[in-house]
This record gives structure tokens, C-alpha cells and sequence, in this order.
């Protein structure tokens, strides 16, 4: 290869795309170094406090797309406080500084401020794509500075994040020479929107691809919508509550039919469930449907959408679906890939939506299933041991008992048996989140089995810190392991430092970490941050006298190459 | 600040007279921090079952919407016998005193709770199990917590 000019292996280097790939190009000599650092566009940072926006354009120059990752998984959860950090701002300064021709930012978990948007909107002018899921810190006035100022704006994709709805008029303010959006989803936006704007803005947009509403599009205005974009290929529903005989219901019939690129449906706010009918025409063409937010579609008229769906790879679903309505789903969607099934009744009051029987017949029923996330009141060792068999090639299995410690249903016993089964058959596996009752045995399955694994969720389980040894002993490829409310400490923690430099991040809380031993860890770690989230008792840990002994609310620890992050607030310690 | 951690009496960050005495609430807090369930301090923590806060927003059937530093709750009233309901911002109101003015006003016809009357409607509601309760029962902030829709009965149906 190095007989060649440079220009060709650029050339051979355009056509590798993944991050892994292109990372491991840059490792095999100085020239490929050199060549990929020039020619990569497209930089994925899964830790915003690992590097710096300097020393990432001193690498890359030519960055034209960058993905940033703030706060933790567990920030989900209401873990972490609001205030813990992942600022975008400062990153947006360098970026403009350097005049970087930035076209496409992807923020996750990040606090974004309408003073960023605003800088972001006016310091790139080929700025085509936002996309931001589960940030917060901003307001719609932000949205307004995106529309207004980004000429080429082509996605605008607001993913669950807590937006302050002004009620303003950020819809209007895309200019009318505006024509270039293919994305656009607000459907977390809580306010009123402006209906005319958004219709004349769809219908000015001819390639719009995916829209989603949020609940202040009523269904009328939805009919006018589709009418105006039946290209639409991913279609979020904003309220759906109409009068089935009324006029606006029969236009939105007519227009649905009209929709046949339609791939994907998500939404439904607020739904009437007698009028999911009006989907049925365009069913057999969905790959993708989410009704995670529809809790009022449920019982036959889900089931019978459900029915319709034959060519469904995914499906984000509550559980008040019930295990006949998971085996309605095994029986139609034999292309099913992906599966979410959420809580529906978070007071736990008994109701058993869907049980192990549910999981098994789905295992059972689709063959291609690769992806699990599954919320359930009770489970058995002998129905995880069976959907192992029936599916070995499991990526992510996420099982979520309510629950927390409870036991096999059937035996009472430790579900460690039935997750060693699916670590030892799924090949394959890189996310795994336990639940139930687990002992130190369900560790030492996944250290010898789960090879490939990278992220792991513990949560209530293990008895000894022989639990996560195995796992860090075990587990070469694990990147990022957060662990909750289990008898993990310091010996666990301490054992082998040079691990965490092969990982991205470490989380425990209400664990057995003591004080002394996170102090043992920075000092033996320099290149580690090492934060401590004391929310409750600021200073506390300082004044008392057994302070060695104490132990840590939430430890978070991270690899990073740019030392301590100086925008901490008062209750994190970076030791 | 999430509605559910301000109407809640048992959040730790209030200070409150209704609070169980010292040593109490160091058991129950111990308790739940090591079996979280439906304890009212695991409620009120809210990190568990492990969902984003969208999803819970949305399980609690609540219309809850966030401007600024005001929420506001709003949940659908229909007096029986007339098909097009009303949608009140629940927050809005002080107690229930302030909600059955206005719902008098609203519709028109003088409303009460709590006791059964042959002359007047009586307010009822929808809780988060799905039953129709008496308004007027429990205290107005676990009612905000509770209530999914209202309901103004005829007076010959009591």
C-alpha cells in the first residue's frame, strides 16, 4: 500500500466508514496516520470530558461531523443531579473559533444553552444537521436561531430532551426560502405550536423524509400535513383524538393511503384507539413502530394494528400489550430484529402484563430477533435458558425485573443460571442489563462467556466482590460497566487499575466504595478522573473524622488524556 | 423540580410538619434504600424502575406541561350527559374550594363534593387505578398526584 500516493489511499480510506475501522487504519504506521487524521470527517467522542475541542481539531482539521456524549447512562434515571456538567458551549466556541466547516452535530446527554444554539446557527455556514437526544438546559428562543440561521438545515431531530417551550414562534422562522429539511421532529416540545407555520413549512419542504409532531398537532391538522408530504417516510403522530364520522378523520383516511413510502410510525400522544384503523392500509409497509408513549392504545385495537404488520423489524411497545398480545407479535412479525416492551403501572400493584411467557414465545417466534429490552414483573431460569436456545445471536438483552432481588417465580431460586444460559449461548452479546436476584455465580458466567461484551448494568445483585472481578478479570472488551446498589467495594475496585485505561467509564453507586479507596485509585491512576457525586452531604465527607472510612454515595471514574475538568459544581470531587 | 417531589410529604427536601418523628424516618429511609418498591421515598427519589423521565411523566396519565418555572396539569371534565368535555389546568387552582368555584362558573350549575345531594351535581373523579372516587376525600396535593379526569354526576344519581 505504501507504493501508492497518497491521493489513492485517501481514496481506499473514504470507503471505510466506521469509527473502529478508521481508528485502527490510523494505528498502522505514521503515513496512514498522517493520511486518516486529513481525510476523516466524522468524529464520534463517547466521553466529552476524555479529550478537549482543541486537541480534537489539532488531529482532525477537516471534521465535518461530530457525535458528543456527556452524563452517564444512569443520568436517564435521575441519578445523576442536573447540574453534574457535559456543557457543549465550550466545545462550540473552539469549533467556531478554528472555523472548522462543521455541517452535522449529534449531542447526547449534554446541557445545550440557547447562547449555543444561537453561536452554533451563526458559525457554520454548511451547517446541515442537528441532532440532540436527552440534552436539556435550552428553550425554544434556541430552535429559533437553528431555523432562522441555518440556510442548509436539513435534519432538526429533538430527541426527548427537557426543552422550555417559550410558546414563541420558532416554527416561523424558518425563512421561506427554506426547502431543504428532510428531518423534522419536535415531538417532545410540550407547548402549543404554531399549526399554519409548521403546514406551510411542510409544505414547502419536498424532501422531508421523517416528521414527528408533538401532542399540540391535533389530528385535523395532521390530515392537512400528510396531504402535503406523502413522500413521508417516518411519521411521529402528535394527538390523535378525533370523532371517527368527523370530516377531518375521512381527509386523514384518504391521505394515509396516499402515503405508501411510509416506513416508520411513532407518536400518539394522546390517542383515540378506535381510530387507528385509519393506519391499516399502509401497515403492511412498516418496518418500525414505537407506541411506547400510546398508553391508551391497548387491548384489541392494538392487536389488531399489530396484525397488520407483517414486515416489522421493530417494535417499541408498553407492557399492557400482555403475553397473548406478545404471541400475537411471534406469530405476525417474523422479521422482527428489535423489541422494547416498557412498564406500564409503575406502582407494581400486582398486575402481571407480561410475564416470561411473553419473552419465550417471542424468542420462539422470531427467528432474526437481535435486540431485547424487556420490563417484566417475574421471571424463571427455565424460560431465560429457553430463549437462549431459541436465540443464540442476541446483541442486546436487556431484562428488567420490577422488582428488585426477586427471585425465579417458579423455584425461587437465583437467576444466574438462566442469564448464564444466554451469556454462554449468545456469541454475540455486547449489552447486557441483569436483574432479579443474582449471586457472585451469574458474574463468573459472564467473565468466562460474555466475550464480546461491552456494556454492563447491575443493578441490586452479587454478594461479594469476587462479583465484579469476574467480570473485570473476564470481560476484555468491556467499555463502559455501571453498577447500582450492590456489594461491590474497594477490593473489587482496586484490584486492577490498568483496566479502566481499556474502558471509557466506570459508575457505582450505593455500592461498598469507601473514601480511602477512591483516593487509593486517583493516586495510583493519574490518567483517570475520578469524580465523587456527594449531593446531600457537601463537605460532610471532609469534616468527619472517619472520613477514609466512608463511603461513597456515586463514584463515576473515566480514562481521559485532558486531566481534570474544571466545570464541575461544588458537590462532584475530583480526587 | 418534577409536581410529583413538591406534592409529595415525604420528599426530604421539605421541610414538613406531617414528617414521621427522627427515628422513624432514619428505619424507613433504610428500609428503602434497600428495597426500593413503591415506598413513598422511592417515589419520590424516582430511579426506579429504570425509565426516562418522559415515559414516567407519560405512565402517570398526567397532561403535565413544563413552562419555565410553572407547570400546569390539565385533565379533561365532562358533565354527564353532555358529549364535549372541558380541559382544566388542575394547577391552576389552590385547593378545592378555588376548582368548584370555577367549575360552577364553567358550567354553570352549582357543584359540590364530598357529601351526596339530590338538588346539586357532585364532583367526582378518575384516579390512577382507573376507579371513579369521591372529590374531596384526600389532601389537594396527593389528589394533583392521583386525578386523571373529572367527572360532574347528575344529581338524581345519587
Amino acid at each position: 500500500m505504501n507504493y501508492f500516493p497518497d491521493e489513492v489511499i485517501e481514496h481506499v480510506f473514504d470507503f471505510v466508514t466506521s469509527h473502529k475501522d478508521r481508528n485502527a487504519i490510523s494505528l498502522v504506521c505514521k503515513s496512514w496516520y498522517k493520511i486518516e487524521r486529513y481525510s476523516r470527517q466524522k468524529v464520534f467522542i463517547g466521553n466529552c470530558y476524555a479529550i478537549n475541542p482543541e486537541r480534537l481539531l489539532r488531529r482532525f482539521p477537516c471534521l465535518k461531523s461530530l457525535t458528543l456524549k456527556g452524563k452517564p447512562h444512569f443520568a436517564d434515571f435521575n441519578l445523576v443531579p442536573h447540574e453534574w456538567g457535559g456543557f457543549v458551549l465550550p466545545w462550540i466556541e473552539a469549533l467556531a473559533r478554528s472555523r472548522v466547516g462543521l455541517e452535522e452535530l449529534r449531542l447526547k446527554r449534554m446541557v445545550v444553552t440557547d447562547e449555543s444554539l444561537e453561536l452554533l446557527s451563526r458559525s457554520f455556514v454548511n451547517f446541515k444537521s442537528l441532532v440532540l437526544v436527552s440534552c436539556e438546559g435550552f428553550t425554544t428562543d434556541g430552535l429559533a436561531s437553528i431555523a432562522a440561521n441555518c440556510r442548509h438545515l436539513r435534519d432538526l431531530d429533538l430527541q426527548e430532551n427537557e426543552i422550555d417551550d417559550h410558546r414563541g414562534q420558532w416554527l416561523s422562522c424558518f425563512p421561506d426560502t427554506c426547502t431543504t429539511l428532510v428531518t423534522l421532529n419536535f415531538a417532545c416540545l410540550e407547548g402549543e405550536t404554531n399549526l399554519v407555520a409548521l403546514e406551510r413549512l411542510v409544505a414547502r419542504s419536498p424532501n422531508l423524509k421523517s416528521l414527528k409532531l408533538n401532542r399540540a398537532v391535533p389530528l385535523d391538522a395532521l390530515a392537512r400535513l400528510m396531504v402535503c408530504a406523502p413522500q413521508i417516510v417516518d411519521l411521529g403522530v402528535g394527538s390523535y383524538e378525533n370523532d371517527p364520522d368527523s370530516e377531518s378523520y375521512m381527509k386523514l383516511k384518504a391521505a394515509i393511503k396516499k402515503c405508501t413510502s411510509l416506513r416508520s410510525l411513532s407518536g400518539f400522544l394522546e390517542a383515540a384507539p378506535h381510530c387507528l384503523s385509519a393506519f391499516h392500509p399502509i401497515c403492511h409497509n412498516l418496518t418500525s413502530l414505537n407506541l411506547s408513549y400510546a398508553a391508551e392504545i391497548h387491548g384489541s385495537h392494538l392487536i389488531k394494528l399489530i396484525q397488520h404488520c407483517k414486515k416489522l423489524q421493530r417494535l417499541w411497545i408498553l407492557d399492557s400489550i400482555g403475553d397473548k398480545g406478545l404471541e400475537v407479535v411471534a406469530s405476525t412479525c417474523k422479521d422482527l430484529q428489535e423489541l422494547r416492551v416498557f412498564p406500564s403501572d409503575l406502582l407494581g400493584g400486582g398486575n402481571t402484563a407480561v410475564t416470561e411467557e411473553g419473552l419465550v414465545a417471542i424468542s420462539a417466534g422470531c427467528p432474526k430477533l437481535h435486540s431485547i429490552l424487556y420490563f417484566c414483573q417475574q421471571m424463571t431460569n427455565a424460560a431465560l435458558v429457553t430463549v437462549a436456545k431459541n436465540c443464540p445471536n442476541f446483541i442486546r438483552f436487556r431484562l428488567c425485573i420490577l422488582e428488585p432481588n426477586k427471585p425465579d417465580h417458579v423455584t425461587s431460586q437465583p437467576l444466574d443460571e438462566g442469564f448464564g444460559a444466554i451469556v454462554k449461548a449468545c456469541k454475540s452479546l455486547r449489552r447486557l442489563s441483569l436483574s432479579g436476584l443474582l449471586t457472585d455465580q451469574v458474574f463468573l458466567y459472564i467473565g468466562m462467556y460474555a466475550n464480546q461484551l461491552e456494556m454492563l448494568s447491575i443493578a441490586f445483585a452479587g454478594d461479594t466482590d469476587k462479583g465484579m472481578l469476574y467480570v473485570l478479570n473476564g470481560c476484555k472488551k468491556m467499555k463502559k460497566l455501571e453498577i447500582r446498589d450492590s456489594p461491590f467495594g474497594d477490593t473489587a475496585l482496586l484490584a486492577d487499575v490498568s483496566k479502566y485505561e481499556t474502558m471509557r467509564s466506570l459508575w457505582m453507586s450505593s455500592c461498598e466504595v469507601t473514601l480511602s479507596g477512591c483516593k487509593r485509585l486517583a493516586q495510583k491512576a493519574p490518567w483517570l478522573n475520578v469524580e465523587i457525586i456527594n449531593e446531600n452531604d457537601n463537605n460532610r465527607m471532609e469534616e468527619n473524622g472517619h472520613e477514609g472510612r466512608q463511603k461513597v454515595d456515586k463514584l463515576y471514574l473515566y480514562r481521559t488524556v485532558v486531566g481534570t475538568r474544571m466545570d464541575a459544581p461544588p458537590f462532584v470531587w475530583i480526587l | 423540580m418534577e409536581v410529583s417531589n413538591s406534592c409529595s410529604s415525604f420528599s426530604s427536601s421539605s421541610v414538613d410538619s406531617t414528617k414521621p418523628s427522627p427515628s422513624e424516618s432514619s428505619v424507613n429511609l433504610s428500609l428503602s434504600l434497600t428495597f426500593p418498591s413503591t415506598s413513598p421515598q422511592r417515589e419520590a427519589k424516582q430511579d426506579w424502575p429504570p425509565i426516562k423521565s418522559r415515559l414516567r411523566d407519560t405512565l402517570k396519565g398526567r397532561r403535565l406541561i413544563r413552562r419555565g418555572n410553572d407547570t400546569s396539569l390539565f385533565v379533561k371534565v365532562y358533565m354527564e350527559g353532555v358529549p364535549i368535555g372541558r380541559k382544566l389546568d388542575l394547577c391552576a387552582f389552590s385547593g378545592y374550594e378555588s376548582l368548584l368555584e370555577n367549575l360552577s362558573h364553567m358550567f354553570d350549575t352549582s357543584i359540590i363534593c364530598g357529601n351526596r345531594d339530590r338538588k346539586h351535581h357532585v364532583l367526582t373523579y378518575e384516579d390512577k387505578d382507573g376507579d371513579w372516587m369521591m372529590v374531596g376525600d384526600i389532601p389537594w396535593d396527593m389528589f394533583l398526584e392521583t386525578v386523571r379526569r373529572l367527572k360532574i354526576t347528575r344529581p338524581e344519581r345519587y
